[in-house]
Formats: structure tokens, sequence, C-alpha cells
């Protein structure tokens, strides 16, 4: 044998996880590595696969010249004349061309190409790839791939004049900043009620939870109908407002239809945190007279830490990342948060690489927030 | 033996390979009658012949999900390419253009409306053939008029006729007589009407220019000074069509789609609907919103998806227009149909602009989200006019811009 033995356990240990790992590389590191390649580029997918189409030059040559090359009375000359390389190459061969693309067009032998056409040897299929080799003396380089435009910090920049980029920015912040506090101690409100002792508390337990196992496109359209001008919230408290469509009421609508869905699915964090806490911490309140309140504020709270740690942080990641509510309620582009006008950058406005950009700016406001927190809330309990 | 079990195998497999058919996909969307239709028409093509495979293969998301497959290059062969979308597919080469097939064959493009091949040429090269289409017309509640004692429209109704009716019901009592969304596209024809257009020969907007802001003013105005219309939602409707269906008001602007949508729905308020051309004030002018049958260009059977798309354009067609009630892009299609109910939407096929705006991009999305939040800002008074175009022209180009 070659391999020591502790290597070849190794070995046959990575050999082991390799479909993880594989796994691992092709969807995670590979996609957030060619994010931060992108956001520097103006990455357009569409152009991908332009190189690689095929055609008949032969045919492309007779759509753009409007001739056959068995017409009659056909000479280079003549053709040289009506032709127009550039049109020739970004219409009809079908390469949207960059500039140094552009550039590289000097090289390109027109007369050998209409001579083929004329001789009648441009009949094979070929891709354009090939077809731009075969013609393209010098530089041909710049057709064998698909490169992305650099632009360095260009989509930074941009982000720094876009009104709704920052529309969008601050309209994430606000919501993090109102449903984390609010949906972190409701959920340890409802785990303290759903953990006492009092009458059918499975039944309110599972009340909480419901909320949390149905689908959020679901909820989003039941609370569509509650919205609504015609709606059942404006016929309870009798007002008339088209809560989703009005611009000042949008944001905080979905806030609290989140607040609603998210606190039952943390409550069970919280509940399992409970299990933990010595039911003799209770007892030694209770000999020395304590209050609900205190016990509360004094024993849960203080060892509920980690849990609430956890809760904020995720709390924090998930709103900062809010989407699906926004994407099937709001209209308005002044509601709009980070995450969703990423995806309409990149998958309707054909904006890939700005979208990558935006999507590194909320990354890095996500890892600070997550490292800070880290650092000044300490996760230990105290026993 | 087992080498000889083995090569049978082989050969019987290379052998089914080769007989096999040429598989060509189809791709595109459709509620369940469309899917069914499409299905048949599938069907009736495998049948008629044996060289070529057609297989339908939905794609839910489309425009999105087919933009990720043309950038992986696991696009279908064919697929509907809505005109909206034109600029951006065509411009960034991924369909084939079909003016080779053409020529050669002499293909004979006059048995089609004539916009309709319009609307999918760029470049000068022609990039699809129409499926069928639909353009905008004037819905009225023929029960809800004489209700009122208020004279119908007709297809020579004007601007100021069309608002006279609405005020005329709105001092008669009836709260809301007209609904309207906050959409450029049906903003449009009345922008084109006025004599005003698109966009400018540099592809900048000319939405701020005087016929364009007298016809939105004049359309928004409707919502925001007479207060005649309101958004489907405000009416307790998902959409124009419903809200006519349930007869919250009385005029609606829409589509075919909303033709058979109550026909299916609400088949009482069918019998007392009537339709006519879109109002009007210097020349006629509707929207015209249209899908394609194109080829994609990175396909590697280009003959037998051309011998495909004039099935799917002809026959096909047929079946599919006999199924669904949609209007026929091809003349002789259209000449079968009888039903008078239809006529508007036909005869704006001949003076109708196709729903695509040029842009240097290419997409005219994110502009479009721009406008229409504009559009509804407008018609609830939170901008002025002035505001809502000045900032349209100052920034329309960074939303259309190459990126």
């Amino acid at each position: 044998m070659i391999f020591k033995a502790k290597t070849r356990e190794a070995m046959v240990g990575y050999l082991f996880a390799a479909p993880i790992i594989l796994a691992v590389i092709a969807f995670e590191f590979y996609p957030v590595f060619a994010a931060v390649f992108y956001s520097f580029t103006k990455y357009q997918p569409l152009q991908v696969q332009q190189l690689n189409n095929t055609i008949v030059p032969e045919d492309t040559l007779s759509l753009n010249l409007m001739v056959f090359p068995d017409d009659e009375g056909l000479s280079v000359e003549e053709l040289k004349e009506s032709f127009d390389l550039r049109f020739f190459i970004e219409t009809d061969v079908g390469i949207t061309l960059n500039k140094s693309q552009k550039e590289a067009l000097r090289y390109f032998e027109t007369e050998r190409l209409l001579k083929d056409f004329l001789a009648g040897r441009l009949k094979e299929e070929v891709t354009v790839k090939e077809f731009m080799g075969q013609y393209v003396v010098r530089e041909k380089d710049e057709f064998m791939k698909y490169k992305p435009n650099l632009v360095g910090f260009g989509n930074f920049k941009k982000m720094m004049d876009d009104p709704y980029f920052w529309t969008s920015l601050k309209n994430t912040v606000v919501y993090t900043a109102i449903v984390v506090p609010i949906q972190t101690f409701l959920a340890v409100f409802l785990a303290v009620i759903a953990n006492g002792n009092i009458r059918g508390k499975n039944f309110f337990k599972l009340v909480f939870f419901i909320p949390a196992i149905t689908s959020s496109a679901a909820i989003s359209m039941i609370f569509k109908l509650i919205y609504a001008k015609p709606g059942v919230l404006n016929r309870v408290i009798g007002t008339s407002v088209d809560w989703l469509q009005n611009p000042a009421t949008a944001l905080p609508a979905i806030m609290i239809m989140n607040i609603w869905t998210t606190s039952g699915y943390f409550m069970i964090t919280y509940l399992a945190g409970l299990q933990n806490i010595p039911d003799t911490l209770f007892e030694a309140a209770d000999i020395d007279g304590a209050s609900f309140w205190q016990k509360f504020s004094r024993i849960t709270l203080p060892l509920l830490r980690p849990q609430i740690l956890f809760v904020s942080t995720m709390g924090i990641i998930g709103c900062m990342q809010v989407f699906d509510q926004i994407y099937f309620l709001i209209e308005n582009m002044r509601n709009v948060t980070l995450a969703f006008y990423i995806y309409r950058n990149a998958f309707e406005y054909s904006k890939m690489g700005y979208a990558s950009s935006i999507a590194m700016v909320l990354f890095a406001i996500i890892l600070i927030i997550t490292v800070l927190q880290r650092k000044f809330i300490k996760e230990e309990a105290y026993f | 033996m087992k080498k000889v079990v083995l090569l049978a195998l082989l050969i019987v497999l290379v052998v089914s390979v080769s007989l096999s058919a040429v598989t060509v996909s189809v791709s595109g969307w459709g509620n369940p009658t469309e899917e069914a239709a499409l299905q048949e028409m599938m069907k009736v093509f495998n049948e008629s012949q044996d060289e070529i495979e057609a297989v339908w293969e939905p794609i839910p998301d489309f425009n999105k999900q087919l933009k990720t497959m043309l950038s992986a290059g696991t696009a279908p062969d064919i697929f509907f390419v809505d005109v909206a979308w034109l600029d951006e597919f065509a411009g960034k080469n991924t369909l084939l253009p079909l003016d080779l097939y053409v020529r050669k064959e002499n293909y004979n493009l006059d048995a089609f409306y004539k916009p309709l091949i319009d609307a999918f040429r760029y470049n000068d090269r022609l990039y699809g053939l129409p499926k069928d289409f639909s353009t905008l017309a004037l819905y009225y509640n023929r029960e809800i008029f004489d209700e009122y004692g208020i004279d119908y429209p007709d297809n020579s109704t004007t601007w100021e006729e069309f608002l006279t009716i609405c005020t005329t019901f709105k001092e008669k009592g009836l709260e809301t007589p007209l609904v309207l969304s906050a959409d450029l596209n049906r903003v449009l024809p009345f922008v084109l009407s006025n004599g005003g257009r698109l966009v400018k020969e540099d592809l900048d907007t000319a939405l701020t220019e005087t016929q364009a802001k007298e016809a939105i003013r004049f359309y928004c105005d409707l919502v925001r000074k007479h207060e005649v219309a309101q958004e489907p939602l405000n009416l307790g409707a998902d959409w124009i069509g419903d809200a006519f269906g349930k007869e919250k008001v009385a005029l609606a602007m829409s589509g075919p789609w909303t033709l058979g949508f109550i026909r299916d729905q609400y088949p009482n308020v069918a019998e007392k609907t009537g339709i006519v051309e879109m109002p009007f004030k210097q020349e006629r002018s509707t929207m015209i919103y249209t899908v394609s049958w194109s080829i994609n260009r990175n396909t590697s059977h280009k003959d037998e998806a051309w011998k495909l798309l004039k099935f799917l354009s002809n026959e096909g067609q047929q079946i599919f227009v006999d199924r669904t009630g949609v209007l026929a892009s091809r003349k002789t299609i259209a000449e079968k149909d009888t039903d008078a109910l239809k006529e508007p939407f036909y005869n704006g096929a001949e003076y109708g602009t196709a729903w695509r705006v040029p842009t240097p991009s290419g997409n005219f999305q994110e502009a479009n989200d721009q406008i229409n939040s504009r559009l509804k800002d407008l018609f609830y008074g939170r901008i002025t006019y002035e505001e809502a175009f000045e900032q349209i022209e100052n920034n329309y180009m960074n939303w259309v811009e190459v990126e």
C-alpha cells in the first residue's frame, strides 16, 4: 500500500462525505462567489449562450444580403458595398458586442467570407464561436466565451444615486427595527402563558403555532382580503382605508401580519427554553414571596437569554430578507424592501449585476449586525 | 450468452433511437382550457406526420423561468414571446429570425393582420408569428344604462361624450360608473388617440410631450377630479373584468378575456353586455396585446421547428381559436368568427398599436413599474401632474438604460 493507514482512513472518510461536500461547493460556495463577481459586472444572463448558438453561415449571409450564392451576376465587390459587418455580427450572427469585441472586428476578414459565400463553402452548420474563430484572424479570444462587462464599483456608485435603493433600505431597517423586538417579546409572553397551568394550554399552543406552518402565500392572500377597502378590518373598526394601497399604512400592515405569523413559531423555541429552567428556582421564589412579575423578570427572562439571542438573530435575518409578503401584497414601489428590490432588478429589469451588488450590501448589513449582536450579548446562561 | 443479450439490447436501442422522430419541445402558459387546446394541437400535428414529435411543456412562471433556461442553454425549441418582451428577447439574439424561411418558401405573411406581424419585427427581422391577439374596447352594461336613462356609447363616442356619460351617471346617483386601473398600457390608447407617441427617435420617453400629458391628465382626472372611476380593489373586485361582472360599474375598458370571463362566471351579465370601440379624440387607437410562436435561436432542430411553427399558426390556430374563443391572428380564421360582440376587438387589429415600448436596453419593466406607481399617486392626488411629469422626464433614461 502506498498510503499510511491513517491517510487511507481519512480518504475513505472524505469519500463518504464527498456527495455533501460537492453539493455544498456547487450550490453554496460557487453561487456565493459568482454573486460577488457579478456585483462588479453588468452580467446579462440572456447573452451567455450567444457564442454557443449554431448558424449556417450561408443562410445567415443570405438573410443579411438578401441574395443567395447561386443568384446570377454577384461579385464580391458589389456585395461588399452593401455589407455592414457590425450589423451582420450583431443582428444575424447574433453577438451583442462589447467594446473590445467591437475593436477586434478590425481583424475580421470580410472579403474572405464573401468569397467563401459565393463559392458555396459555407453550407455547414457551425457554432458562432467557431465561425468567429475562422474569420477573425487576431484577438480570437474575444469571441470564445461570454465575458460580462466589468464595471468595478460602478454598481455600488449607482446605488448611491438610486432613490429606490434608499427607500427599500429604509423600509427594511424600519421593518426590522419594529418587527424584531415585538415578535421576540410577544413570543416570550405567549410561551409563558402556554407553559403555565391554564386550562386547554395545548389548544393555545396549537392555535399560536398554526400561522407558522401555513404557507406564506395563503396567509398573504387572506390578509389581502382582510386589508382590502371593502374588507373585514375596515368593517370591524369602521374606517374606509385601503390599507395595502396606501403607502403610509402598507408597511405597518405587513409588519403586523408578520408578527402574527412568526411569534407562534418562536414561541416553540422559548417553550423548549422554559422546560430547561429548574423548578427549584421558582419554588424558592415562591417561598420568598415573589410575585408573578418578579419571577418573570428576575428568573424567566434572564434564563431565557440564549433563546432570546437566538430568536432575535433569526428574526433580524428573516426580517432583513423579507420577500414573500412584499411580493404578494405590495404594489407601490415606495413600500418595497431590499430583498424584493433585488428580485425585481435581477429577474424583471434584467439588471443582474446591479441586483448582485445590492445583495452584497444586504449581506454586509446582516453580517455586521449579527457579529455585533454576538459580541455584545453573551450567549451563556447563568447556571 | 450474456454478451449476446447485451448486443441485442444495444442493437434495439440504436435502431429505436435512429427510427424515432425528432422531438421539438414547445412551451408557454395557459389556463386549463388553453392547455387542453394546446395538447390537442400537438396531438393533431403528431398524427399528421411521423418525422417530428411535438411535445407541449408548460412553464408556469414563464418569463423568469424562460430567461433562466435561455441563459443555461436548456430552453425549449419553440416558445411564446409576449410582444412586451420582444425587444429584449430579440435584442439579445435569443430568437431565430424567420425571414429566410419566409423568403425561400414564399410564405404568405399577408394572411395575418399587418399590425400583428409588425409587432414581432425587430431590426427589420421577423422573430415570431402571432399566436392570437387581444385589443381593448369599451364594455357597458345595458341594464344599468337603461335604469338611469342614459344613451349607450357607440363606436364613434369621443372623449368628451365618454366623460359626459360618466358624469351624468354620477349626477343621477351612480357612485362609480367606471372602473380603471393605474396601468400605463391602459392609458396609452388615450395618448395615441390624442396624437401622442410612446418614445422619441432617441428612445427617450415621449410621455412628457403635450399630447401625452393631456391624455394622462384626462385619464387620471376620471378618478382624481371627476371621481367617476375607481380601481377594481376599491370596488371589492380583483380586476377590471371582475368589477364589471359583479355589476359594480356601468362601464369598463378591457380586452376580450373579460368577455370570456363574464360569459363563464356571470352569464346573466353577459346577456346585457354591449361592447364598442375605445372612445377617441383625434384618431382611433387601441392597445394590441399579442403573443408569438418564436423559435429558440439555440435549437438544434431549426427546420423541424419551422415546420411545426407553420402548423401552429395555421391549422393549430384554428383548433386553438375554436376551443378557447380567443381572437385569431390569421384573417381567414378570423372571418369564420361570427361572434358579434367580438367585432370591436377585431376592428382594433386594423389600427391598434402593439403593447411594446422600444428602449435602449430592450427592457421596459422598470420604467413601467415606476410610471404605474406615479399614475397611482396621481389617482389619489398624492403628487401633482407637474411633479409626476418632471420625475418621469428626469429619470426615464435611468430606468431603461443598458445595464
